[in-house]
């Protein structure tokens, strides 16, 4: 009869179980914290860019159609990527807060307001469109939000600061519980280690056999908590908790795009790792004790 | 059974130089040990509970670090030596420990086949000798049964199998016939008696087993106090 080497090591216990379990929901909150920390820095870049990007022109004393032309030739400057004038109904809708539904009487005089959306990397439009105003003979003001946009920007930069550091504290907790885990799930395993010590196995021997234990049974907990994770994600994408209305502009913009992936693929080979960096300091402390 | 080393024949297999060991809650279990196996030799260890017995056997089989003094196995110093040496050094002994230290998870096989498979051999060089020496203990019927189906006395024979299945240059047993029964005591004796005669393995053996003691024609430690006599009432005088 042939027979076959079976592992030194015992099935895996209840104690490995747990240790799997929490394996898994750590992964599972660290990977949907770095996803949701990613998804706040896209809505934040998004976000400041608008602000940034986004310039109102306000036109007094002029008709329609000269207030169109000069739309038409700040559309032309090569930083704006549109610029129209607001309908009326528009306007109404903007001033509905102050004077209620229905509540602008018919002859007030509404200045025509034109919105431009610019590109903020290729610099201020606002110069060009006060020339262009005075070429077309409007009396008008470029309200831009240059003004703050430095405040905007270093709120942005907390914002982000934090979100990274939930991330950092998030995945350094994990890796230390799940060393700390692994730890105690490989103490648990004492008599083997002793027994093989005795037997004239190296130290190097001992240690990989629970170090290939330890990493894989961390690389498939993580891989749960991943795909968990992925799930959740998927969920909220394919949901629309994803979409960029005025309602959720501020919020994570959640996506599975290809560095999502990545994140996803590099939390259960974090905690394989850690747990076999883990399993191999441990073993070797223990046999350290020994002669 | 036919390793052969004979760089092993000018120096002792075993020599301690005044050797003490205190743990840190007992104290002083061994005091100034002088001792010396001779390569081939034949020797039990007895003494009352608690003289130290285990301990001695553990400096020797390089569980333990002594306090104070010097061990040699082989003619080598041990103190000095690096922990892959040390290894090396445990794989050329075979040890029956009292409470046997089988691996609960493996079969009776499996068990018996670690010193082999620690040292790198491969299943199908070593599997026929391995079931040999279990039929040989008497349990061929048991070869791959899980260890917490099998009796004491089984165990023991596991435990006994094990210590012999690498043809160890020193073989250090801790009451090795302690859960068999007489009949299967002497044949284990026995089969130790062969492997010194034959072979030339160093035996130490520790027991209470005072039949033992008259039956074989062998020298005898006693150890007391944590100091260690050699033993006039049993055993061969010199």
């Amino acid at each position: 009869m042939s027979r076959r080497d079976s592992p030194l090591l015992p099935a895996s216990d209840a104690r490995e179980a747990a240790l799997f379990f929490v394996i898994g929901a750590l992964c599972f909150l660290a990977a949907l914290a770095a996803l949701t920390t990613r998804g706040t820095y896209k809505a934040a870049e998004a976000w400041g860019a608008q602000i940034e990007g986004d310039i109102t022109v306000i036109m007094r004393d002029t008709d329609r159609r000269t207030a169109e032309d000069a739309a038409d030739r700040v559309s032309g400057l090569a930083s704006v990527f549109e610029a129209r004038i607001l309908s009326r109904e528009e306007v109404e809708t903007l001033l509905e807060p102050s004077l209620g539904p229905g509540g602008m009487p018919d002859g007030l005089p509404v200045p025509m307001l034109m919105v431009v959306q610019a590109d903020p990397s290729l610099g201020d439009p606002s110069p060009n469109i006060e020339r262009i105003l005075n070429e077309v003979g409007v009396d008008g003001d470029v309200a831009g939000n240059a003004g703050y946009a430095d405040n905007v920007r270093s709120a942005l930069g907390v914002l982000r600061l934090v979100a990274l550091c939930i991330v950092a504290l998030l995945s350094a907790t994990a890796i230390a519980v799940i060393a700390f885990a692994t730890h105690a799930a490989l103490l648990a395993r004492r008599d083997i280690v002793d027994v093989l010590h005795l037997s004239g196995a190296e130290d190097r021997y001992i240690a990989s056999l629970f170090e290939r234990r330890f990493w894989v049974l961390a690389l498939q907990a993580g891989l749960g908590g991943a795909v968990a994770a992925l799930m959740i994600t998927a969920l909220i994408v394919f949901s629309g908790g994803g979409a960029n209305s005025v309602e959720t502009q501020l919020l994570p913009r959640l996506s599975l795009d290809f560095w999502d992936i990545v994140i996803l693929l590099v939390t259960p080979v974090m905690a394989g790792l850690a747990a076999r960096i883990a399993a191999r300091l441990t073993v070797l402390a223990s046999l350290k004790d020994t002669l | 059974m036919s390793r052969f080393r004979p760089d092993l024949s000018d120096e002792p297999a075993v020599r301690l130089d005044s050797v003490s060991l205190t743990y840190d809650r007992t104290g002083e279990v061994l005091s100034e040990i002088d001792l010396v196996l001779r390569q081939g030799s034949f020797t039990f260890l007895t003494g009352p509970s608690g003289a130290g017995k285990s301990s001695l056997l553990k400096l020797m089989y390089l569980a333990h670090a002594p306090t104070r003094g010097n061990i040699r196995l082989f003619g080598r110093q041990t103190y000095d030596m690096k922990r892959k040496q040390l290894a090396a050094i445990r794989r050329r002994i075979g040890v029956v420990f009292q409470e046997f230290r089988l691996l609960d998870h493996l079969t009776a096989f499996e068990n018996v086949a670690l010193p082999l498979r620690v040292d790198g051999q491969k299943i199908d060089a070593y599997s026929n000798e391995v079931i040999d020496l279990l039929r040989w203990v008497g349990l061929g019927e048991r070869v791959d049964a899980p260890i917490p189906s099998l009796s004491g006395g089984e165990q023991q024979r596991v435990a006994i199998a094990r210590a012999l299945i690498n043809k160890p240059d020193l073989l250090i047993a801790d009451e090795p016939t302690g859960n068999v029964d007489p009949e299967m005591g002497r044949k284990i004796m026995r089969l130790f008696a062969e492997l010194n005669k034959r072979v030339g393995t160093t035996i130490l053996i520790a027991t209470h087993d005072l039949e033992l003691l008259r039956e074989f024609d062998s020298p005898v430690l006693r150890l007391s106090n944590g100091l260690l006599v050699r033993d006039v009432e049993y055993g061969a005088s010199t």
